[in-house]
């Protein structure tokens, strides 16, 4: 969970980590959003597909360590 | 049968009868009949490209949701060992009903280009066709196919009566010119019934009278002026075309989003909340900001169903970890988005149409906004050693400023007759001014009095001040509404004879068709 909020706040400067509406809210935009899945699958050793880029699993911290522990 | 005619207010007026008369269980087959009746209006042969994208979208979704389905309904283990077959399948079909469908937009929009090109370039002759743009082909072409990707992506299972679907990609007043909208948002109300009710049918008349006001008013007058200017820019000195291309930028924005404004309102009035497309893109501080806030409907279909297939795609994910490993640093982690992005805004530019023009326009928009992607750590530098902090009010009307200096330029290229022609109008604004023409009465001798010159000075004032409430997360519509209902009356009132008397009865123009309407 630390390693991601780290990769987040890299990413996305200044981004409030406790918001459950990140895309929602357009905390995290279209390039953050390619920077991060890659980030992620490089990391975690995960394959994020296209099919998994949707807000509900972008939008908090918590529904991405969960989108992480579910994908391969 | 023309948004801007008594004729297509009766229609609207009729069909709104019929349709709170009717059973809500049968309201969306009352809305697919006017929706066919106002297509069919534009003609026969038209309605043939309309049916051909539907049915092919239909089927190809229809075809993987059941493999979608089959899948959910597998075990774990099943479901890992069919998943890569099935995939493919998935893939192929999906694959084909795109190019099937981007292939005939292809064929109507670029074909005749093509031939040209490679009679100019190889002396090869190809056949040509006379070919007509169906009336809103690329967006409900976007539409379809954004619901196939989407069901293809697993979003939502696929609608299974062809009727209901049919209703999803004709619905009227989307077929002038979109928004693009997307089917988990559209459907559901399409096909749900619909009570009358008060607020939106005020709604829906105070949002098209304003789609009037911007069009009949701004736009056409606006129109008359561009149209002088580009059509015989050699007789006129850099102010003066200038001045045409600056009209040419509001009738273009008072054209298009005064359209939008028409559409959404009659669909307000059956109670459909469609997408918005305009979120005051003239307070852009960046180009990119601009295109978030310009024809948002196309920009989020670029993103959701271009940019990220792109981005995501496996040659630019590995060229992505290549890049990171051997170039490293900010540039090599944003290398692959910046092609990705300048993909899409070369795209964006080709999509308005088969010409050099509109190259030159996709590249424009493409290089800047990649090299300001590129270069921002080198801009954040400079801006620290000359203090300037993102905050400072000076800095952000700079941005705006700057914004709609870049913007300006770029109508340059969609306006003229051709791309040698928008470098000819650039050269004259910057290097032969003659700025006198400005002040020695040439601006009335554009085809326009003083009294229209005021209207657009007025009308623009108003849509300013409508658009700076907005900015400021107000709107004119929540202002009216607290005002006591005399007075809602008498605004409405006041704003329909203005359109009568400055946009129907006086001036020596008519109408114009709108101008997306050709994309």
């Amino acid at each position: 969970m630390e390693r991601l909020k780290q990769i987040l706040s890299d990413i996305c400067p200044g981004i409030d980590l406790q918001s459950q509406v990140m895309i929602d809210d357009g905390l995290i935009d279209s390039f953050d959003m390619v920077a991060l899945v890659s980030e992620l699958m490089d990391e975690f050793g995960v394959n994020i597909s296209i099919e998994d880029i949707i807000p509900e699993n972008f939008n908090s911290v918590a529904a991405m360590q969960a989108l992480i522990e579910r994908a391969d | 049968m023309s948004t801007v005619s008594l004729t297509f207010l009766l229609f609207v007026a009729a069909g709104l009868l019929l349709y709170y008369m009717a059973p809500k269980k049968l309201q969306w087959i009352l809305l697919l009949a006017l929706s066919y009746i106002f297509y069919l209006s534009g003609g026969v042969s038209m309605t043939g490209y309309l049916l051909f994208t539907t049915l092919s979208t239909f089927l190809a979704a229809l075809f993987i949701g059941r493999q979608n389905k089959r899948l959910s309904d597998l075990s774990r283990e099943e479901r890992e060992k069919a998943k890569k077959a099935v995939g493919r399948k998935k893939k192929l079909v999906c694959a084909l009903a795109i190019v099937l469908n981007f292939g005939l937009l292809y064929f109507l929009k670029y074909w005749n280009f093509m031939a040209e090109l490679f009679q100019s370039a190889f002396s090869v002759t190809l056949v040509r066709f006379d070919l007509i743009m169906p009336l809103a082909i690329s967006f409900y072409m976007f539409q379809s196919v954004g619901y196939l990707v989407d069901v293809y992506r697993d979003k939502y299972p696929a609608q299974k009566n062809v009727f209901k679907y049919m209703l999803f990609v004709s619905f009227f007043p989307q077929m002038v010119q979109g928004p693009i909208g997307r089917y988990d948002a559209l459907a559901p109300q399409l096909l749900g019934g619909h009570k009358l009710d008060f607020e939106n049918l005020k709604a829906g008349i105070q949002l098209m009278v304003w789609g009037y006001f911007k069009k009949l008013l701004i736009a056409d007058r606006a129109a008359v002026v561009a149209n002088q200017v580009f059509g015989n820019y050699e007789e006129y000195g850099g102010t003066v075309i200038l001045f045409g291309v600056i009209l040419y930028c509001i009738q273009l924005y008072c054209d298009f989003s005064g359209g939008i404004d028409i559409i959404r309102g009659v669909a307000k009035l059956f109670g459909i909340e469609m997408a918005e497309n305009f979120r005051q893109p003239f307070f852009a501080v960046s180009l990119t900001d601009f295109w978030r806030r310009w024809h948002i409907s196309l920009g989020t279909w670029m993103k959701d169903y271009l940019f990220y297939s792109i981005s995501f795609s496996k040659p630019l994910m590995r060229f992505g970890k290549f890049s990171r490993r051997k170039i490293g640093g900010r540039f090599g982690k944003i290398l692959p988005t910046s092609i990705a992005t300048f993909i899409i805004y070369f795209v964006i530019g080709i999509w308005h149409g088969a010409s050099f023009k509109y190259v030159a326009f996709g590249l424009w928009n493409g290089i800047l906004i990649t090299s300001a992607l590129l270069l921002e750590p080198a801009f954040i530098k400079i801006k620290k050693k000359l203090h300037i902090r993102d905050k400072n009010r000076w800095y952000h009307v700079f941005q705006v400023l700057r914004t709609t200096v870049i913007i300006i330029i770029g109508r340059y290229l969609t306006r003229a007759d051709g791309f040698l022609y928008a470098v000819a109008m650039l050269k004259k604004t910057l290097l032969h001014p003659i700025a006198s023409q400005i002040v020695n009465g040439e601006l009335l001798r554009l085809g326009l009095k003083m009294e229209d010159y005021l209207v657009i000075v007025f009308g623009m004032a108003l849509l300013l001040f409508a658009e700076v409430l907005q900015e400021c997360g107000k709107s004119l519509s929540a202002v009216l509404d607290r005002a006591p209902s005399f007075c809602q009356y008498a605004v409405m009132a006041m704003g329909f004879i203005c359109i009568l008397w400055f946009g129907v009865f006086s001036g020596d123009y008519i109408a114009s068709e709108f101008i997306y309407m050709q994309y």
